[in-house]
């Protein structure tokens, strides 16, 4: 029986409920907490916490019934009041969690095993929020204790071992008392925090770790010492975000024809083969290729073409192009060269403003820049939705919004799945012809394990989540 | 003596105060946009307004200053936004990775520096060649690039060390000397170019002076009027330069912790500036201060115990 070790990159935030981060602190807070629901490595929800759940017809009515086997690791039992606390709790707190649950009006307990969430308005997401932080249980009692931030008390299978030290090690120890075990196959789980990637990839090769991801230039040198290399087709996007599409700093970027010209400026293929070493593809649409969403009749819409790009430009009135400042970030920085030349090759100057690592965020949500570089994570369609095209949406701190854009969002919150997909393939669309961003590609990944561990999520659907491993067979 | 170290120590923590004013100061120009990036995509005008109150950070920045000040003289020096431990622990758990590492290469460094140094000067010729050779060669290596070639050797290819992280001397002796080895050497190297030069100079100067030739007459043995006499006056300079190896082992800590993944005062500070976290920024620039200024302190008084006509007090 093999112990599992993966390096994170960044210190774990707080492990209070309400405060989850849903990007690579999960790997750790996912083994401590249970979550309502799971998503598989085909993006299916499935039951977990809760056994089952089922929504009203007009899906403003969400039921969940939860299981009765559940035990903290203080030896209480999980009751349906822990769970409502919880919910009410990360609804209401205004922490990181708190957007995934803003559908959500009421969580009651209509027996000692049903929950019923109240919704304002149907959301598409929340099935995939509770596989998520928003669905994570904590005891009642401990909400209010400040210890929870560090000493989360969870019902999940792993538990913080006192050999952890926050910020540099996190090792948990297997409950046997867990209702779930055969999920979970690692006697043992460390996650050390190494930021460097040589470092990473050194405590790899070492056998230190028994998995990590590789950067394109290590993969071969890792299946020469006989580790297992998986080849992910999609796990971020590149995206030239074009947030000011009402022209507010820029008003050129408000005429559709300027932010297509944008669109035709990048060689993508290019992009891929020199700068992402071949690990990705170009793209024109941002939903996970691996994905039922997935709009293939898209590829391929805006050529290459900087004779094209000028011309519209000169048709929008922009002849001698314009110039704009974007945020030199840490997503940023690799790209800018290739980005201030196929930009600059139609005409618009670019010039790059340093932004500290930690004002990343601020760049993209404070409406200080009008286009912004950003590489993103692939979570399911409805959940990217959310994300890039809501009126209200992170990405979209302008508010724009287009009429018949919002008809789509809007239908996607009560429509049943084949419905569901056909329209995100339509907002896809939408996106792609109306140049709401310049996607740019999918950038890939590259898993290699130690021979005794098997990576079981070649989709990347799970987000990070220790169920992605398993024990070789 | 006691007022001289009690005004230097005051001088210190006036210099600190200063230090963390302008580093809040600064901080403060973005704390809306940290937060604004901590709560990512629940950042909404309101909701960061809130932390910005819950932190106090909506505070005039004398008051809030000042809030900070009161708390740390009294120990407490809040919380990390990020993990939420206190800064003070944390600050400590790492420094005392990092002092592991710099103490330990400091020492080997000492040792060596003054064994080569001393004798190339006292020896001449060949031994002289062979330690400016040596000394020549390890100014010329970089660090980084040393560190990796060895982790590659000795951790990828020969598993005889481990690729990185740390092991408490607590918690298991032979596995801390086995996780600090590789950082250990990498500074030794460096370190040990500069002092063996310096060394070897001041011993050179030393030893052509008059009262060394008067020393040789009365038919003193050499090993005594070099040990004894010269090196004693000739340990000024070079233990001057020795804690500025100390202090800038400290600041290149950062680059050796991030190759060996080591959970140190480098890395610590390093993670903290991209994060934005603030309360762990300011625990950090105050115990620095401190640090260097304890350093230059202590290297003083050395100097005046060894040569009582370098006193300053």
């Amino acid at each position: 029986m093999k112990n599992f070790s993966l390096a994170i990159q960044t210190p774990i935030s707080s492990m209070e409920p309400a405060n989850l981060n849903d990007g690579q602190a999960a790997y750790v807070w996912s083994a401590i907490y249970d979550t309502l629901l799971f998503v598989d490595h085909n993006g299916e929800v499935q039951p977990n916490g809760a056994k089952k759940w089922e929504y009203d017809p007009d899906k403003t009515r969400l039921t969940l019934v939860i299981r009765d086997d559940m035990k903290f690791s203080d030896g209480q039992p999980v009751t349906v009041a822990d769970v409502v606390a919880t919910l009410e709790r990360s609804r209401t707190a205004k922490g990181l969690q708190a957007p995934a649950l803003s559908a959500v009006a009421s969580v009651t307990a209509t027996d000692d095993k049903t929950v019923v969430l109240q919704l304002s308005r149907p959301d598409p997401v929340l099935l995939i929020a509770l596989s998520q932080g928003a669905g994570a249980i904590a005891p009642a009692k401990a909400l209010d204790n400040k210890d929870i931030v560090a000493n989360p008390i969870g019902s999940g299978p792993y538990v913080l071992d006192k050999a952890t030290v926050p910020g540099s090690s996190y090792v948990l120890t297997r409950r046997d008392d867990y209702w779930n075990l055969g999920a979970f196959p690692f006697p043992k789980l460390t996650f050390r925090v190494i930021a460097d990637p040589t470092a990473q990839f050194n405590a790899l090769q070492a056998g230190e770790l028994t998995a990590g991801q590789l950067q394109p230039q290590q993969v071969a040198p890792m299946e020469a010492k006989g580790l297992k290399v998986t080849r992910l087709a999609g796990q971020a996007h590149l995206t030239m975000l074009l947030l000011d599409k009402k022209g507010e700093l820029v008003p050129a970027l408000a005429d559709e024809r300027v932010r297509k010209a944008i669109n035709m400026a990048f060689d993508r293929e290019g992009i891929v083969k020199a700068i992402l070493q071949g690990a990705g593809k170009p793209t024109v649409q941002i939903f996970n290729p691996d994905s039922k969403e997935y709009n293939e009749k898209l590829e391929g819409y805006y050529k290459y073409d900087v004779q094209g790009a000028k011309n519209l430009l000169a048709e929008a009135g922009y002849k001698d192009g314009f110039s704009v400042t974007m945020p030199s970030t840490p997503y940023s920085t690799t790209f800018e060269p290739t980005v201030t030349q196929a930009l600059g090759d139609i005409g618009i100057k670019v010039s790059w403003e340093p932004v500290p690592p930690q004002n990343t965020g601020a760049a993209i949500a404070g409406k200080k820049f009008p286009m912004v570089l950003y590489i993103d994570a692939l979570p399911a369609a409805q959940k990217m939705i959310g994300t890039y095209y809501g009126p209200n949406a992170y990405t979209n701190p302008f508010r724009y919004t287009d009429p018949e854009l919002e008809k789509l969002v809007a239908a996607t919150a009560t429509a049943d799945e084949a419905e569901r997909v056909e329209l995100s393939k339509k907002i896809a669309a939408f996106a792609t012809e109306h140049a709401l961003n310049a996607p740019i590609a999918y950038m890939g990944g590259t898993i290699a394990t130690d021979p005794g561990v098997e990576f079981v999520d070649p989709k990347s659907a799970m987000g990070s989540n220790v169920r992605q491993y398993e024990q070789a067979k | 003596m006691i007022g001289y170290v009690a005004r230097r120590l005051g001088a210190g923590l006036v210099l600190a105060v200063l230090m963390t004013f302008i580093t809040y100061w600064l901080l403060s120009l973005s704390f809306r946009d940290i937060v604004t990036t901590n709560l990512s995509s629940a950042a909404t005008n309101e909701s960061v307004d809130r932390r910005l109150a819950e932190l106090g950070w909506d505070l005039p920045l004398p008051v809030q200053y000042f809030k900070w000040l009161f708390g740390a003289i009294n120990g407490d020096f809040g919380r990390s936004l990020i993990t939420s431990e206190p800064v003070m622990s944390a600050v400590l758990t790492r420094l005392t990775v990092t002092l592991s590492v710099v103490l330990v290469a400091l020492l080997f460094t000492v040792t060596i520096s003054v064994v080569l140094g001393v004798w190339a000067a006292a020896r001449g010729g060949f031994a002289d060649r062979l330690s400016q050779g040596l000394s020549l060669i390890g100014h010329l290596v970089p660090g980084l690039l040393l560190a990796i070639g060895l982790v590659y050797l000795f951790a990828v290819q020969m598993k005889l060390l481990p690729a990185g992280g740390y092991t408490p001397f607590a918690e298991d002796p032979v596995r801390w000397l086995r996780s600090i080895t590789i950082p250990v050497i990498v500074l030794v190297i460096g370190g040990a170019a500069n002092i063996t030069a310096q060394v070897r100079g001041s011993m050179v100067d030393e030893l052509s002076r008059d009262y060394v030739r008067t020393l040789r007459t009365r038919g003193i043995p050499v090993q005594s009027v070099v040990l004894k006499h010269a090196l004693r006056n000739a340990s000024g300079p070079a233990l001057t330069v020795l804690s500025l190896e100390f202090i800038q082992m400290l600041g290149g800590a950062l680059i050796i912790e991030n190759v060996f993944a080591l959970p140190g005062y480098g890395s610590f500070t390093f993670i903290a500036s991209l994060q934005g976290d603030v309360p762990v920024i300011l625990g950090v620039a105050f115990f620095g201060v401190l640090m260097v200024i304890a350093i230059n302190l202590v290297v003083d008084l050395i100097n005046g115990w060894l040569n009582p006509k370098a006193r300053i007090y």
